[in-house]
């Protein structure tokens, strides 16, 4: 199966690189660092009652900043590379068609990502050994996480195949993040207002504040697995579109 | 096998490849020549499907490369102009990803490794990282490359550019041997390479076909309507030139060049018939004058190719024949 062998080499393509250390160590020192003060915020005794893991996961800004700056950094040399360097023309001109690079190259991607948030999972080890934890939760905030992350992943790999510089992959990519982000964020500037449930139901902020609370809502799920398919689909697209412009 | 009708691809400025139909036949050494950017990467991007053609169509072994491209991509091996690869990666491990990218099955591939490693004499860096190669060695990656899934088909771009001598030698030895259980198409615009490895040529410029056949047929083709023979003499009297321009058959004469000791060396253009050396010998004797050397210089493909893709140019001076009878 040639995609199966397209995903090993994205895969080994991705912990070859010197990116993928310096990304992993800045995800866990920064998740370490929130951790331990979210740690020391709830262990004061005038602080308000709360789950330390249910915080980690949009109850600070700390969480998005992880995820927003950290997912263009994943994704931006996926496509942008391969042109940059021409080997996109020994790769679509082996028996592998477009969408399947495309799977190949996201799945690669969704997989660093995971394995960019697993130390995370110590720390709930962590907690279980001083307190009762409650399981459903932090299983639902980590499907938020994944939910979020497939998506900016997703948009990335669309910024990354536009261009051929890594550099305007990754802010090209980090700036639609921004957008997507923001627009929720106005739920809460009109609120009342028209179009307010639709802004409610973009605000990815008050998504990942469910999440963490251990409420799995589809509509969630629902509106980062069409974000995600339709930015696939317009990378399949633009890779396509290549054979026309040359 | 490959059928290449009227085919066309235009830029948005630019037509890179205007209406060429042409067919490659199975075991054949096809060659591309012409200048740079007269279209031959194009058309050989277009073979592979990498690129789409604005028109015309493309079919291999029957498939279109257009409706059909995974078909056609299992038949060929490419191999790009500037030979991509991924640096960080061994030699080894490129290839046996390549192999499985091109469907070679698992219990084979590692077999199709090792021969293709050892047929392109790249089996000492096997372990090396294909970033710390040299360009000869890189190259060679990429051919292994291409014929890494044993193709029947095989698309060389520029296959020996910047290569030294010896990897050049090699390198088209290995194409020839190719060529007898393959269909071998390479794109070049070093002329002495396409005339010492190609069964067939085309030549292409400015998007164009401007001429095909085989090497020795454009060779003919040339010299059946001029023959160029240079001629070495001793000349005390300084009559060379008036002797020669009378010779019944020559069109043309270049000034002598003096080589001193009154000896002088001429080239002129003539009618193709050997008649003509018999005559100048004659004249060189009859005028007492000595003759050094006297030879019909053979054109090669470079002339061919120089006339052709000149051509739009008036490339041929009014040449004056003054044909007086004989030798006087």
């Amino acid at each position: 199966m040639n995609l199966f062998a397209q995903l090993r080499r994205e895969i080994f393509a991705f912990f070859v690189s010197p990116i993928a250390y310096v990304l992993l160590a800045a995800a866990m020192i920064l998740n370490g660092v929130v951790f331990v003060l979210i740690v020391q915020f709830l262990s004061d005794p005038r602080a308000p009652h709360g789950a330390a893991m249910q915080m980690m996961f949009g109850g600070t800004i700390f969480f998005w900043i992880v995820v927003m700056v950290l997912t263009p950094i994943i994704t931006m040399r996926s496509v942008a590379e391969e042109k940059h360097s021409g080997t996109l023309e020994t790769l679509l001109t082996a028996p592998i068609n477009e969408a399947q690079v495309v799977i190949a190259k996201y799945l690669a991607a969704v997989c660093f990502y995971v394995v960019m948030w697993l130390p995370t999972v110590t720390y709930a080890l962590f907690l279980s050994r001083f307190s009762s934890l409650e399981v459903g939760p932090i299983l639902s905030g980590y499907l938020g996480t994944l939910g979020v992350g497939m998506m900016f992943l997703a948009l990335g790999l669309l910024c990354s195949a536009l261009t051929r510089n890594q550099i305007v992959a990754a802010l090209l990519s980090f700036a639609s993040i921004m957008v997507l982000f923001t627009v929720g964020i106005f739920e809460l500037v009109g609120q009342g207002q028209q179009g307010g449930s639709v802004l409610a139901y973009m605000n990815l902020w008050s998504h990942m504040e469910d999440f963490g609370r251990g409420i799995v809502d589809t509509r969630h799920l629902v509106y980062y697995g069409s974000i995600t398919l339709f930015s696939l689909f317009c990378t399949v697209q633009v890779l396509e579109a290549r054979r026309w412009r040359g | 096998m490959i059928d290449v009708q009227q085919l066309t691809k235009r830029y948005a400025a630019k037509t890179a490849v205007d209406d060429i139909s042409f067919e490659v036949h199975p075991r054949e050494i096809l060659g591309f020549l012409g200048p740079n950017g007269a279209g031959k990467s194009t058309t050989l991007r277009i073979l592979t499907g990498y690129l789409a053609a604005t028109s015309g169509r493309v079919t291999v072994n029957g498939r279109d490369v257009f409706k059909e491209p995974g078909a056609v991509k299992r038949a060929t091996g490419y191999m790009p102009e500037t030979v991509p690869l991924y640096p960080e990666m061994r030699v080894e491990e490129y290839l046996s990803y390549r192999a499985a990218l091109k469907k070679v099955p698992r219990a084979r591939r590692r077999k199709a490794v090792d021969s293709t490693l050892e047929r392109c004499r790249i089996g000492d860096v096997r372990r090396s990282i294909i970033g710390q190669l040299s360009k000869g060695y890189r190259q060679r990656v990429g051919l292994a490359d291409s014929l890494v899934a044993d193709p029947e088909i095989l698309v060389l771009d520029e296959p020996t550019i910047g290569l030294d001598p010896n990897q050049i030698r090699q390198t088209r030895e290995l194409i020839r041997e190719l060529g007898c259980e393959r269909t071998v198409i390479l794109s070049s615009h070093i002329l002495p390479e396409v005339e010492a490895v190609c069964s067939r040529v085309l030549i292409i410029n400015k998007g164009r076909l401007v001429g095909q056949g085989r090497p020795d047929e454009l060779r003919a083709a040339m010299t059946s309507r001029e023959a160029t023979i240079e001629l070495e003499v001793r000349d005390p009297a300084g009559v060379a030139a008036a002797t020669f321009k009378a010779v019944q058959g020559v069109r043309q004469l270049t000034d002598p060049t003096a080589l001193g000791d009154n000896v002088f060396s001429l080239t002129l253009k003539a009618d193709p018939d050997p008649g003509v050396r018999e005559r100048l010998f004659d004249a060189t004797v009859a005028n007492g004058m000595k003759l050094r050397g006297l030879a019909a210089r053979s054109f090669t493909l470079e002339d061919v190719f120089v006339q052709i893709t000149t051509s739009e140019a008036p490339a041929e001076e009014p040449a004056a024949p003054e044909a007086t009878g004989g030798a006087a």
